[in-house]
């Protein structure tokens, strides 16, 4: 029910450097839906419209002006006169991708690259924010001395995407890296600073992650430049 | 009347059948290959030496080992590397497991739908339940076998240029024998129950070359020379000119010839050459089906298949038993020197004899590829059983020549390409 004293009066704000007409007890939420202006949700479900509990940050968005500046949940922030936001600058991209990284973190692997899982939202998300998960050693047994690493085994591992249980580390032999190599900067880095930490030639990995990441090597190859590795 | 498969359903890739006849009469029988080239010689030019085995071996999902093998084998024999008896043990031990794994996968759920007269493996799961549970049974253990001693059931990680990366453990060496003798009660049942319906097998004979590897001191599969059935024995190295390829207008697959117009490989060809060195389980099953040398009838590859299921269940055992007698040693792993060099690695796997050929250059890295692979030896020779077999045919129904057409190729338990398919058979009358 709305409150008598506003029905019927409009404010204005605006989405992405563009103004919309809306009723004062809306959400930025709301407007952005009814004006086909597309934030990604997760715990927000329209069937429960009036329980919002701005928990999963997958609908943040940027405040530019007329409000507390910085990211807030669109789901629970209420449009207000001279209101602007932004859903798509770089700061709201990187919040929902860190967003979506904490949630799959906890999550399952096995069910990311599988075909038959094309209706699940958060997969859909790991696509469209570019996370291809974590490497081999999340989930790999062997730590610190037993590393193969350490004893000398060019072990694809570190830079390889996991969701194999480590079929392979876990039995003593090495990764060949046959889930291919990942592409996110983060992960790749921690992964390379462990080969340079063991004292494996930058040369030896990128042979290595060519047999089955052909089309990956000039990513590893750049973030292997800004490290200075290469 | 014309008959058209497109594309073959239970062999591994794609492949079809066209046969053409009019008033009774034979006008073309073809078996076409339709499968586009995968380039895998061209792209291991310029790899290293150590990751070659690692690239071959995706060739094929089914015989992944083999090609393992086969690739070591020409890489050690081009850098000049000797790898020890226990290293050797452990690669006959991995071989076996994957002659288990393919055998009882094509007799079991690929030919026993014919044997059966069902369309698939699924129907049989109602009325041969016990039966298709022994395969599975059978089939399971073989891959339990493979992830032991190759690390995976297909895609060896533990088998490496200069030997093994590690070696099982006696426990488990010891666990995986006891499930081997336990399952040779039930290979018994299986055998018997292809037995009571082989005679679906049709009876049709036609003489041609085998070609396998042969040796004086064991049913050759890792190792041997050229053997054959009309010229006797060859070098390895002279591999070219028994496999002779050339190239036909109607398959993207090469064909063979060498001393005929073409010639078998596979299991009854090692049968036919080698089957004095078979074990003795083997051995009565051989006698019990009545398949003795030479038999020149393509459809008893399926029979020679089981017998040697029962070969290599058997000789696994007494490998193990070879094995644990001598002590298990942890082998540092060979330190292997980059050289200039030329080798040739042969192996028999399940569907015949597998050749790779590689030239390294001065650093290890590969210059030059070829692999000659069992299914294209055997392209020439089934089209050749076509010709002789579909005029015997011409007065049945349509159906059943297109069935026992489709049994005749499914015999050489072919492995066209390795990739699971969609199939649509369509059928002219």
């Amino acid at each position: 029910m709305m409150p008598a004293k506003t029905m019927g009066v409009k404010i204005k704000m605006t989405i992405d450097g563009k103004e919309y007409e809306c009723e004062p007890n809306q959400t930025v939420l709301d407007v952005a839906g009814a004006n086909g202006i597309p934030i990604p949700t997760l715990c927000f479900n329209p069937l429960f419209a009036s329980h919002r509990s701005g928990s999963c940050r997958m609908c943040l968005v940027e405040v530019v002006a007329g409000g507390r500046p910085g990211l807030q949940p669109s789901c629970t922030l209420p449009v207000s006169s001279g209101l602007s936001v932004s859903t798509v600058s770089k700061q709201v991209y990187r919040a929902r991708r860190l967003a979506v990284e904490f949630l799959v973190s906890e999550h399952t692997q096995k069910c990311r690259d599988c075909p038959a899982s094309g209706g699940c939202t958060l997969a859909k998300f790991c696509r469209d924010y570019d996370i291809n998960g974590v490497p081999v050693c999340s989930e790999c047994p062997n730590q610190r001395e037993s590393c193969l690493l350490k004893r000398g085994v060019l072990c694809m591992g570190p830079i390889t995407y996991a969701n194999c249980n480590a079929y392979c580390t876990r039995k003593g032999y090495r990764c060949e890296g046959c889930h291919s190599t990942l592409v996110n900067e983060d992960v790749l880095r921690f992964g390379l600073a462990a080969y340079r930490d063991a004292g494996f030639r930058a040369e030896d990995i990128l042979e290595g992650a060519e047999v089955f990441a052909h089309d990956k090597v000039s990513i590893l190859e750049a973030v292997m430049k800004r490290e200075g590795m290469l | 009347m014309k008959v058209h498969v497109e594309h073959l359903t239970r062999v591994e890739g794609h492949g079809d059948i066209v046969l053409n006849a009019g008033s009774g009469k034979l006008e073309s029988v073809q078996w076409r290959v339709t499968e586009a080239p995968r380039l895998f010689e061209s792209f291991v030019v310029g790899r290293p030496y150590h990751q070659l085995a690692q690239i071959t071996s995706r060739i094929c999902g089914i015989c992944s080992i083999g090609h393992t093998l086969a690739s070591l084998k020409a890489t050690e024999a081009a850098l000049g590397v000797e790898i020890s008896t226990q290293s050797a043990m452990l690669r006959r031990l991995a071989l076996h497991a994957e002659n288990l794994q393919s055998h009882i996968l094509h007799i079991g759920y690929l030919v026993a739908p014919d044997l059966f007269g069902a369309g698939s493996v699924f129907p049989l799961i109602e009325t041969h339940p016990a039966a298709v549970h022994n395969i599975v049974k059978l089939h399971r253990i073989s891959n339990e076998m493979s992830d032991l001693v190759c690390g995976r059931t297909t895609h060896p990680t533990n088998l490496v240029v200069g030997g093994v990366w590690k070696v099982p453990s006696e426990k488990s060496l010891i666990e995986i024998r006891q499930k081997l003798v336990d399952c040779v009660d039930t290979f018994n049942d299986v055998a018997r129950v292809v037995l009571a319906n082989a005679e679906r097998l049709p009876a049709f004979s036609r003489e041609t070359e085998y070609v396998a590897l042969g040796s004086e001191i064991e049913y050759a599969l890792y190792d041997g020379a050229i053997a054959s059935t009309d010229t006797g024995r060859h070098p390895v190295d002279d591999y070219r000119s028994v496999v002779n390829e050339f190239v036909v207008p109607q398959s993207t697959a090469k064909y063979c010839r060498h001393a005929r117009d073409s010639y078998m490989v596979g299991a009854l060809a090692r049968f036919n050459l080698n089957h004095d060195k078979l074990t003795p389980l083997a051995k009565q099953w051989a006698r019990k089906f009545g398949l003795y040398p030479v038999n020149c009838n393509p459809f008893m590859n399926n029979v020679a298949q089981v017998v040697e299921f029962g070969h290599s269940l058997e000789d696994s055992i007494a490998l193990i038993n070879k094995m644990l007698n001598r002590g298990l040693k942890d082998e540092a792993r060979q330190k292997i020197t980059p050289k200039a060099g030329h080798g040739v690695g042969a192996i028999e796997v399940p569907r015949g004899i597998l050749f790779h050929d590689y030239t390294y250059n001065d650093k290890g890295v590969c210059a030059k590829a070829n692999c000659v692979i069992p299914t294209n030896q055997n392209h020439g020779n089934i089209q050749k059983d076509m010709e002789a077999f579909a005029p015997t045919l011409l007065d049945r129904p349509g159906r059943e020549i297109e069935l026992n057409l489709e049994m005749l190729v499914r015999a050489y338990d072919p492995c066209i390409s390795c990739s699971t398919h969609c199939m649509k058979v369509r059928f002219k009358l």
